[in-house]
């Protein structure tokens, strides 16, 4: 795997400095204005109780969405350990599973960014894999997946805004970058880019909450009719229905972000910035 | 993966993507209006504006999504392919 594109990571130390201050401002924030109650929770009237609470792992000190994104960052590194460890030409079960994995994120990254586009793997992988698994997660009662909160999705959104706007200055330079913003027409430029600062700001907000939307609002239909089963009616309606269509929920938003993420990130390391003047 | 038509899903995707991002363009360049009149203290007159170019804004992804749809690629893909 990853013979000629190993040399070329989508990290870099920028990539790590921007990641590492957005762990200070986090940390900065959550000090700053925790004691005074910013709303880590959503409203807890639609949630399952989950297993954990049941338990009393984390404890309250700690919201139940990243106690579960604790535990598929566990289950994924786990996977990715055993699926890697020891490295046969005749992969068994596990290593299969991992190579179909890489090979199907490898075809979607030189479809969508081109010949360019397999340094990105470790972000769009990390991510399709997380979301995958926490949506997925999401059907089974007693799970609360991260992603029906929208801290999480707004720190992944957050991420991959960050990234593609450096991906773009790494690629072109700052200036360069910021000239793509000005539009063909000099007399516009000015209004073009304050359009397209916001059409840019736009993408994280959008990308979070699409997310965030799709997965809370599938969790809270299968709350209510769970809460129902005693009239059997609803249960039959969550197996017949429900069942199937989070199913396809869960599949179709994670391929929307990942898909979205490439496309952004094309735009911004495209060669040229063909963009404006095919319109 | 084979170079054809946009698959199904691929399309349902996209589709699902434009009502979001016209709201939310229209929805940042408020908030950003709001801010400034709030921070400068000039009546609604910046919300006013910057509420339209968060409108034209979310009308250019608009439009950027909807063309690259009928192509089924990102803008740049298809020149880019062998």
């Amino acid at each position: 795997m990853a013979t000629e594109t190993a040399d070329k990571r989508s990290g870099g130390t920028g990539f790590w400095i921007i990641l590492g201050a957005l762990v200070v401002v986090n940390i900065v924030i959550a000090l700053k204005f925790g004691s005074r109650d910013i709303a880590l929770r959503h409203a807890p009237i639609v949630q399952l109780p989950n297993f954990l609470h049941f338990l009393g792992v984390p404890g309250a000190w700690m919201p139940a969405h990243v106690t579960f994104t604790w535990l598929i960052m566990a289950f994924l590194v786990l996977v990715a350990v055993l699926g890697t460890r020891a490295l046969r030409p005749v992969p068994g079960p596990l290593q299969n599973l991992v190579e179909v994995a890489i090979e199907a994120f490898y075809g979607l990254l030189d479809q969508m960014i081109g010949k360019q586009g397999r340094q990105f793997l470790p972000l769009i992988g990390t991510a399709g894999l997380f979301i995958l698994t926490s949506n997925l997660l999401g059907n089974i009662p007693g799970f609360q997946p991260p992603t029906a909160n929208w801290n999480t999705t707004v720190a992944l959104a957050v991420t991959v805004f960050l990234s593609y706007n450096y991906f773009g200055i790494r690629k072109h330079g700052l200036l360069n970058y910021l000239k793509h913003f000005c539009g063909p027409i000099r007399l516009l430029a000015p209004i073009m880019f304050i359009i397209e600062f916001i059409g840019h700001l736009a993408r994280p907000v959008s990308l979070s909450i699409r997310l965030f939307g799709n997965i809370f609002g599938e969790e809270s239909v299968i709350v209510i009719l769970l809460s129902l089963a005693w009239l059997v009616m609803p249960y039959l309606i969550w197996l017949g229905i429900m069942l199937p269509l989070s199913l396809f929920t869960a599949i179709v938003q994670t391929f929307v972000f990942i898909m979205l993420s490439m496309v952004y990130i094309a735009g911004a390391v495209e060669e040229g910035h063909g963009e404006e003047h095919r319109h | 993966m084979p170079d054809e038509e946009p698959s199904v899903l691929r399309q349902l995707a996209r589709l699902s993507t434009i009502g979001v991002s016209l709201v939310a363009a229209t929805a940042i360049g408020w908030a950003i209006g709001y801010g400034l009149d709030r921070w400068l203290g000039t009546g609604p007159w910046l919300m006013l504006v910057f509420t339209l170019f968060g409108i034209a804004a979310g009308f250019l992804n608009l439009f950027r999504d909807v063309g690259m749809m009928g192509r089924g690629g990102p803008p740049g893909s298809k020149s880019k392919e062998k």
